[in-house]
């Protein structure tokens, strides 16, 4: 009698402490599972996602996604300048802008997109971007700035 | 790089200016010259450098002080277009002198441009005439290695006959390098670092 009642306890409660003992070896697998989709869920959100294909005046940004998504993807707390440029027809003659962007202490990061023609500005988040300033810097290499849009990652 | 500084051109001449700040390492080797050439861009509209040349023509050696300058360019979404003045004056003798005109027209696929230059000089006057057409084989995105396939005629004032040949430029980063070959077995080198 006393058997039989014992078994049946072990039965009932079998499935529940192999439950635990799963979950408590899972865990760690578990855990690093969450926390890569939630970095990998960051990333998305800081920049792939909806926000931050657009200017900080809500115009649709008028750039590569692909290139912007791997010029942002090691910043944060930046802000970024997508400038349009005419003239810039070639690597060779990008170059200068390149360089001349790259001597402002505030800039961080520089890319071109010559499919687009755009130039890609990473700055320190609490910098004012002055457009006449972008255009003089665009100008010194002999090309033209005729529009700029701003994302805040 | 010691290689690449080997080479320069009167294509890689059309860039006689450098961005604002910015300067730019020349080396050529045609059948009329070779020369190593440097110059110094205050601004985008102009640059100033120095030539050290060996003229095949004249057989002569000598350094120049070179003065380039912007007179007119274009610049669209797909294109830009520009036109040079550009002018030499020897450091040993000022009455030897070169003077001309460079322009171009450059898309992401296509290219085009033309020269003359006229030297003036107690022992010879010379000038030089070239166009070029060029297509880009693939569109490169910036960084990469860039290559285009290009067809130059020349001619100066001596032999008054026109060469043809075809060319190859290849660019990455600061570096330019052209390579053409004439039907005369002359070589046509040119090389470019843009500091």
């Amino acid at each position: 009698m006393v058997c039989t009642g014992f078994s049946d306890y072990l039965e009932k409660n079998m499935n529940k402490y192999f439950g635990y003992v799963i979950a408590l070896l899972a865990s760690p697998i578990i855990s690093a599972d969450q926390h890569q989709m939630d970095h990998s869920m960051h990333k998305n959100h800081a920049h792939t996602g909806h926000i931050h294909q657009q200017a900080v005046n809500g115009a649709e940004l008028d750039v590569n996604k692909e290139k912007f998504d791997q010029f942002v993807e090691d910043l944060s707390f930046a802000k970024v300048a997508v400038i349009s440029v005419q003239g810039m027809v070639c690597d060779f003659c990008a170059r200068g802008i390149d360089k001349t962007f790259k001597k402002d202490s505030s800039v961080l990061k520089v890319d071109v997109d010559l499919n687009k023609g755009k130039v890609l500005v990473a700055y320190k988040t609490d910098q004012v971007i002055d457009f006449d300033d972008v255009k003089h810097k665009i100008q010194s290499n002999g090309q033209n700035a005729t529009d700029i849009q701003i994302v805040s990652l | 790089m010691v290689l690449v500084m080997c080479f320069a051109s009167e294509a890689t001449d059309a860039r006689k200016i450098s961005y604002s700040g910015g300067g730019t390492l020349m080396v050529k080797s045609d059948s009329s010259a070779k020369s190593v050439y440097y110059h110094y861009s205050p601004s985008y509209k102009f640059s100033v450098g120095i030539e050290a040349q060996k003229d095949i023509f004249r057989e002569t050696k000598g350094s120049y002080l070179r003065f380039n300058y912007l007179l007119n360019r274009k610049n669209t979404d797909t294109s830009q277009r520009n036109l040079y003045f550009l002018s030499g004056v020897s450091t040993e003798n000022f009455n030897d002198l070169f003077y001309g005109v460079e322009g171009d027209w450059e898309t992401r696929e296509f290219f085009s441009g033309f020269g003359y230059t006229k030297t003036v000089a107690a022992s010879r006057n010379i000038s030089h005439s070239y166009v070029q057409i060029g297509i880009a084989p693939y569109v490169g995105d910036y960084g990469d290695f860039h290559t285009w396939l290009l067809l130059k005629a020349k001619r100066n004032s001596l032999t008054e006959e026109w060469q043809t040949y075809p060319m190859l430029k290849f660019f990455k980063g600061n570096v330019l390098v052209e390579i053409g070959y004439g039907n005369q077995g002359d070589w046509d080198l040119h090389g470019m670092y843009r500091f």
